[in-house]
């Protein structure tokens, strides 16, 4: 089996508290995989050490091959690992197309240009491609301040496909939505991935969801990883099962 | 609008006020439009960082100091000419801006607003402490000298006010171009969300030291306009009231449409000029002016037209 | 660049102690204002350009109170209570309907106060400098430390000043309102919801941070001249000393403060037009090795 993202002993401790313990994982090729687990399990943790926002302790983050623990955020980028974040982080006072404009742009490292108008031609047309994929056409040309909730996620989410990411991480695509919405974001993301054909993490508290489309689940808890598998093989795993009625369904839900 | 028809039209504009004026205005008009020109100028320049990049420089002045006292300095030794002069003032206003630049963008926000400031006092007290080349208190006495040049003379007003609204033209035109370019669109990226722009991987620090440098350069350009008008130069150029007020040129304006500080420049400069006529209290008046328009309209003339404008279409600017 | 006459002054204990009390003083009256700032600041999260001004405001005060009293004790507390009731005013109407838009808008309120006051007080008590001298009360003999002499009014300030920090500072640490503010800094909506009021905190504090300004200009009239536009001068020196300090630290603010104090008093006779760039200097080195400032816990 061929790996594109590769997890090895990852540690993390703030104080006493160790958020991520030994952590070992692999992700393949144009795989779709949710990371669930009760909250403080690490999840998030687990993400801003891929992304470089926090640095390990030990153990390495191998992408095709390369080790990335511990490099700059903007490298990691770099190098392809894109994240959509918790609370949508966009550019308020631009409109759609204006922000995925800018963030091809800036991709293709074009931003230095003075003696040019933005948005140059070709970055326009490749915004609009993305805007076609995450669905977003409908609302080019409305600043993003003033977009929907979901669309704001949408944006999030677009924005860092700008960067043609190799892995993408989702933190919570559909939170805080309702039930409706949710389904929608989550179809647009299986779409997303489908079409890209780029390898998928997200981390997601609603199981429904999590048992509908994802190909493997990742179970973390304590900062350790409990348990991976098939939808089929978490369902019917005791130790999850423990975990979860152990500490209520409901609370992590 | 594309770019060749702006910079048509702008300079169309232009030079079709400048020629009205030389036809039927009398020297007081002259004076008006060449100080808006300059001052104009000025609050454009600031609003490069104040509106474009979101950070709030409280320390413009040191730039319309720096560049009317090298400026005046180089021209008084006599050795230079006013073109060249003008060139190595802009050398001067370059390293500068980098030097204090590479400080000021360390840090953000209210920080960023303290260490502009304190550089700001630091020119100034440069200039009012360096008595025997800058004159101190008194400023840049005897006048400044104005060779001619080019078949120019500058010692005729006239003459002084078609370079002075040439020189601000082109300066306006270039600076629309910036904000208009990918690189201005990096820094409304910057103002808007950094931390995004920088895991977009945009080098955040390095576009925030050339908004500052360019900035800085304009600012100093401001400066030279201002040393040939008056002839002559004065601490209270790169004093922090001069920031103060410029900061207040492109609120009354508007700093989200391009030329909102221009339009608050002529806003300003009206008021000052009615309040002074009118009583010596100038300061008490002011102030409250600022406070209506900020705790009252908390906006700029322009940007409350574009909020209307943008509920019916939509694009950042 | 004065080299001999400053290391002559090192040769001479009467000189050192000389220029140890004169610069003691300037770095307890920065340390006054700036602390002030810090402590608005640190609740609040704005900062308060205005707050030159209120020490200028509090020198005006005392000088008025102390020629219609003669009781420099009377003229400390008019112009204490006088700068924090002015503040609580200022925050209440002005200061807090900018509390949520960015910098650039509470910037300029604070400018359009700084204009107005300045304006205020040349009508008031004009443009010109105003002297206090010495008051009775502190009409001793000089004490003699060392070699040298020392104005009683020159420990009473250094002392008091230390004083006051620490009080403020206890106020803070072992009191319930203490704990309010603590709380509220972190987290006012929490606070809030604890059903305090975190309006009234919020004025309170900067009404205490204003009174600071206040005492810090009612103890400047003695020793300095009272003229519009002195605030904004050690305005800029209080944002010096909490850059070099670290942002919202008040033991940072104070040691830095005393350090640009004797900057300053040195200065005077080693490098007079220089200790302006010295300051500077050091603020930049600050900058470029610890951004964060002596005890500053993250810069930006």
């Amino acid at each position: 089996m061929t790996v594109r993202l590769s997890i090895v002993g990852l540690m993390k401790r703030f104080g006493g508290v160790v958020a991520s313990d030994n952590v070992t994982l692999d992700f393949a090729p144009g795989s779709l995989t949710a990371v669930i687990g009760p909250n403080g399990a690490g999840k998030t943790t687990f993400f801003n050490l891929i992304t470089g926002k926090l640095k390990p302790d030990a153990g390495q983050i191998l992408l095709d091959g390369v080790d990335i623990a511990g490099r700059s955020q903007s490298e990691i980028v770099r190098r392809g690992i894109g994240r959509a974040f918790q609370v949508a982080s966009i550019f308020p006072r631009f409109t759609v197309e204006e922000a995925l404009t800018a963030a091809v742009l800036t991709h293709r490292q074009q931003t230095s240009s003075m003696l040019r108008r933005f948005p140059l031609p070709l970055a326009l047309a490749r915004a609009r491609e993305i805007m076609a994929l995450a669905g977003l056409e409908r609302v080019a040309s409305t600043p993003s301040r003033f977009l929907s909730h979901g669309d704001q996620k949408l944006l999030d989410i677009a924005l860092a496909l700008a960067l043609e990411p190799k892995v993408l991480l989702l933190d919570e695509p559909t939170a805080g939505m309702g039930p409706e919405e949710r389904w929608q974001m989550i179809e647009r993301v299986q779409t997303l991935w489908r079409e890209v054909g780029m390898t998928l993490v997200f981390i997601e508290h609603d199981m429904d969801i999590v048992f509908k489309i994802a190909q493997t689940i990742r179970v973390l808890r304590y900062g350790k990883v409990l348990a991976e598998g098939t939808p089929d093989e978490i369902r019917s795993n005791a130790d999850v099962i423990e975990a979860y009625l152990g500490t209520s369904l409901e609370a992590s839900a | 609008m594309t770019a060749r028809m702006e910079n048509i039209i702008g300079i169309l504009l232009a030079v079709a006020v400048t020629a009205a004026t030389l036809a039927f205005g009398g020297k007081a008009l002259l004076d008006v439009l060449m100080r808006l020109a300059i001052f104009g100028l000025l609050a454009l320049s600031l609003n490069i960082l104040v509106g474009y990049t979101g950070l709030v420089s409280f320390g413009h002045a040191m730039f319309f100091g720096l560049g009317s006292y090298t400026f005046g300095l180089l021209m008084q030794s006599g050795a230079v000419s006013i073109p060249v002069a003008a060139l190595l003032t802009l050398v001067a206003a370059l390293v500068w801006g980098g030097v204090v630049g590479m400080f000021c963008i360390r840090l953000d926000d209210i920080y960023f607003s303290f260490l502009t400031l304190a550089f700001q006092m630091l020119l100034y007290s440069i200039i009012v402490g360096f008595v025997s080349l800058t004159g101190g208190d008194q400023g840049l006495m005897g006048g400044i000298p104005r060779p001619p040049f080019l078949g120019l003379d500058l010692t005729d007003p006239r003459q002084l006010f078609v370079v002075t609204m040439a020189v601000f033209v082109t300066c306006v035109l270039i600076i629309r171009q910036i904000v208009q370019s990918p690189f201005g669109f990096a820094l409304r990226m910057i103002r808007d969300n950094a931390e995004r722009a920088r895991f977009l991987g945009l080098p955040v620090q390095r576009y925030k030291l050339i908004a500052f440098v360019l900035s800085g350069l304009f600012g100093s350009i401001s400066g030279i306009l201002m040393s040939l008008y008056v002839s002559g130069a004065y601490p209270n150029f790169a004093f922090w009231s001069t920031s103060g007020d410029v900061i207040f040129m492109i609120i009354l304006g508007g700093i989200t449409v391009f030329l909102g500080p221009l339009i608050g420049a002529a806003v300003f400069l009206l008021l000052n000029d009615n309040i002074t006529r009118m009583t010596e209290h100038h300061g008490i008046v002011m102030g409250v002016v600022l406070l209506a328009v900020v705790l009252g309209l908390r906006k700029g003339f322009l940007d409350l037209l574009d909020d209307w404008w943008r509920a019916r279409a939509g694009a950042v600017r | 660049m004065n080299a001999e006459a400053l290391l002559g002054c090192f040769a001479a204990p009467a000189c050192i102690v000389t220029q140890v009390s004169a610069g003691m003083i300037i770095g307890m009256l920065i340390f006054l204002v700036a602390s002030g700032v810090t402590l608005i600041f640190g609740v609040l999260k704005v900062v308060n350009f205005a707050h030159g001004s209120f020490y200028m405001l509090g020198a005006y005060l005392a000088l008025t109170v102390y020629g219609a009293s003669g009781s420099y004790t009377l003229a400390v507390l008019a112009a204490v209570v006088g700068v924090g009731l002015f503040g609580t005013i200022f925050e209440r109407f002005f200061m807090s309907r900018v509390y949520n838009a960015d910098v650039l808008m509470q910037l300029l309120v604070c400018y359009a106060f700084i204009l107005i006051l300045d304006d205020v007080v040349k009508i008031v008590w004009g443009g010109d400098f105003l002297k206090m001298g010495m008051p009775r009360e502190f009409a001793l003999p000089p004490i003699k430390v060392w070699d040298g002499y020392v104005p009683p009014f020159y420990a009473f300030l250094t002392v008091f000043a230390v004083a006051i920090a620490v009080l403020v500072g206890a106020l803070l640490r072992f009191t319930q309102f203490g704990k309010i503010v603590r709380a509220a800094a972190v987290n006012r909506q929490m606070v809030s919801v604890l059903g305090i009021n975190t309006s009234l905190v919020y004025a309170l504090i900067f009404g205490l941070g204003s009174m600071l300004a206040g005492l810090a200009g009612a103890l400047a009239a003695p020793v300095r001249a009272a003229v519009p536009g002195m605030g904004f001068e050690i305005l800029i020196e209080c944002f010096i000393v909490t850059i070099i300090g670290g942002m919202g630290s008040m033991a940072g603010a104070f040691i830095a403060a005393i350090g640009i104090g004797l900057i300053r008093s040195f200065g005077s006779i080693g490098f007079p037009l220089a200790s302006e760039g010295v300051m500077f200097a050091i603020m930049a080195i600050m900058l470029l090795v610890r951004p964060a400032g002596l005890f500053g816990r993250k810069a930006s």
